[in-house]
């Protein structure tokens, strides 16, 4: 009974997130896309956190790469929207491949720092390379998102993009599901429970550990590269060392290892900061208030998950769902 | 030739806070095995509160001296939120930093507003050997070395000093003759958040402090405390230098703006090299 009751409730949230675009006007849709962004960007994380028990602190740098990778092959070479988004996506994983192969023999919280130290090399390499990238001043004109001879343009450019967002969001969500149900997923639950039992079980750890972190760069590098045909400029100061800890807090918040969790995660901090923004920037307020809210919020949100809700938002739910 | 020891000078002189920030991090790491990202916080808590005490009026020394103390009572706040639940996973405890120190943000801006500040150090310039060098420096490197004198001193001659260190060795012998390490590791917090407010004091006459300068101070100092495994100071303090110079030779010789990326290649280089010459499993959460 239970049971049907959960996938009833999962049919009607499909149902609402088709639906609820219909409803939304521009600006709201927006937000909306950035939910859909977010989600696939966290879902990464939250495998890696929860799986591999990694912590990365440089999602932001990978969304960097695919958004400049994807604007670059899209602009400079020309390339058709979908191949260079695939190519970005790519390319990604690559690069996370070749940092990953000497940063994940550290201890999590080494990596935590080296991830860190990546972005901001990332950050800093985007700024110096002004003939590519346009330096800190940023790379304007990306050509928008097209499909064939399709392109997203004019009215309802950002209600379609909010569809072919979700729709990866979505495909993101099922890959990591069939992803932790398969035979590689049992090696990485077995590495979640006991690094050195799965190690003493066969599981090849150092090299399940470097796929789980390509795929989470992978992601991240997907959902840059339509942030790019999405806003059609980026500047490396839309890629902050916070926006990496952004995306940290939402998968800790849905819950670390949980599919939907990504979801909620992203869905719950990313309106939280925009009601924030808009009781911050209210008549009134002092100029800094969105600023000191958003921090503020992020520290007590992750502080207070943490100690209260060490699971996350879904988990801690389910277990309650399931009466346990 | 004098431009180069121009250069070492104010490259020991910033290394010195380095150091600091990353015997606050080997405090701390050697206790508990967190990895506490607000340490660049305590720094710029130490900085800035230095700042509006004299600015109220409060003298030199005394203002400094409150403004460590702080840092401190910030490092056991930390702490507490760190460690201070029964059985939280280090890991968990390494983001609950992470949180502290971006909320730290939002007091730091509603205390000391969202613009950099700085106050006069020790005034005046030295020549030595054809080098100018400004009073601060010798001030910086002068109270750094008393520093790890003390805790020299500290660890290994205080009985509370040496009750830290059998709870970096092995927490359990520890606990078996009668040492409390939570409340240790609480110790350690308060000792890290008193070396990070020392750096910031020293270092905000030097350069400009802001709300958001603890990343920088966090990675500079978390990569010299690499230098050591996190775990010895002595090393530490070596990497700090060895790092500050470097960083200033960069600066002086390149471009300011390369800079930061001496740190961080450095900082992954030792960490990949330290990683080649250890097995690469986690340990498991005893």
């Amino acid at each position: 009974m239970r049971r049907r009751l959960g996938i009833g409730l999962g049919v009607a949230i499909a149902i609402g997130t088709l639906l609820l675009p219909i409803a939304l006007d521009d600006s709201q849709l927006t937000v909306y896309v950035f939910i859909g962004l977010a989600t696939i960007v966290v879902a990464g994380l939250s495998l890696l956190m929860g799986y591999a028990g990694q912590v990365s602190l440089g999602q932001g740098a990978f969304y960097a790469i695919g958004a400049y990778t994807t604007a670059l092959l899209a602009k400079l070479l020309g390339l058709p929207p979908p191949l260079a988004l695939a190519a970005a996506t790519a390319g990604t994983a690559a690069i996370a491949v070749v940092v990953g192969l000497p940063l994940l023999r550290l201890r999590g919280h080494y990596l935590a720092f080296a991830t860190l130290a990546f972005q901001l090399i990332v950050l800093s390499v985007i700024g110096e390379a002004r003939g590519l990238t346009g330096g800190d001043i940023g790379l304007p004109g990306v050509p928008t998102l097209s499909i064939g001879p399709v392109a997203l343009e004019g009215q309802y450019r950002t209600f379609v993009f909010a569809y072919i967002v979700w729709a990866l969001a979505a495909l993101a969500l099922l890959l990591n599901r069939n992803l932790v149900r398969s035979r590689p997923g049992r090696a990485l639950r077995a590495l979640a429970t006991s690094e050195a039992g799965a190690l003493a079980a066969g599981v090849s750890v150092g090299r399940l550990k470097l796929q789980v972190f390509a795929l989470s760069a992978a992601y991240a590098g997907l959902a840059g590269g339509v942030y790019a045909f999405f806003l059609s400029y980026i500047a490396p100061g839309s890629f902050p060392v916070l926006l990496s800890i952004q995306f940290l807090i939402m998968a800790t918040v849905g819950g670390l290892g949980s599919i939907t969790g990504s979801l909620v995660g992203a869905t719950v901090i990313t309106l939280l900061v925009q009601v924030l923004t808009a009781v911050g920037t209210l008549p009134g307020m002092p100029l800094h208030a969105p600023a000191v809210f958003s921090y503020a919020v992020y520290g007590l949100v992750l502080v207070l998950i943490l100690l209260l809700l060490p699971e996350g938002l879904v988990p801690a739910v389910q277990r309650r769902w399931r009466g346990a | 030739m004098s431009l180069l020891l121009q250069y070492l000078a104010s490259g020991i002189a910033t290394g010195c806070t380095f150091a600091l920030v990353a015997t606050g991090f080997v405090a701390i790491y050697r206790v508990t095995r967190v990895v506490n990202f607000a340490q660049g916080a305590f720094a710029v808590v130490g900085g800035m509160s230095a700042f509006a005490l004299l600015s109220h009026g409060l003298p030199h020394v005394l203002a400094e001296a409150l403004a460590v103390l702080l840092a401190a009572v910030v490092g056991l706040l930390v702490g507490l939120g760190a460690i201070g639940r029964r059985g939280t996973p280090v890991l968990a405890s390494l983001i609950i930093t992470l949180g502290i120190g971006i909320g730290s943000y939002a007091v730091l801006i509603l205390a000391f507003g969202d613009q950099p500040v700085s106050f006069d150090g020790v005034g005046g310039a030295l020549a030595v050997a054809g080098v100018t060098m400004p009073r601060q420096f010798l001030l910086v490197a002068a109270v750094t070395a008393a520093a790890f004198a003390a805790l020299a001193l500290f660890f290994n001659r205080t009985y509370l000093g040496r009750a830290l260190t059998a709870c970096s060795s092995n927490p359990h012998a520890a606990r078996l003759v009668g040492i409390d390490t939570t409340r240790m590791g609480l110790v350690s917090f308060a000792l890290g958040g008193a070396l990070g407010g020392l750096a910031g004091v020293l270092l905000t006459p030097l350069q400009p402090v802001a709300f958001n300068s603890d990343v920088g101070l966090a990675i500079n100092g978390f990569a010299a405390a690499v230098f050591g495994g996190i775990l010895r100071p002595g090393t530490a303090l070596v990497g700090a230098l060895v790092l500050g110079v470097a960083e200033a030779l960069v600066a002086g010789y390149s471009r300011a703006s390369f800079q930061s990326g001496v740190a961080l290649v450095l900082m992954l280089a030792l960490m990949v090299w330290q990683a080649s010459r250890r097995p690469a499993i986690a340990e498991d959460a005893a």
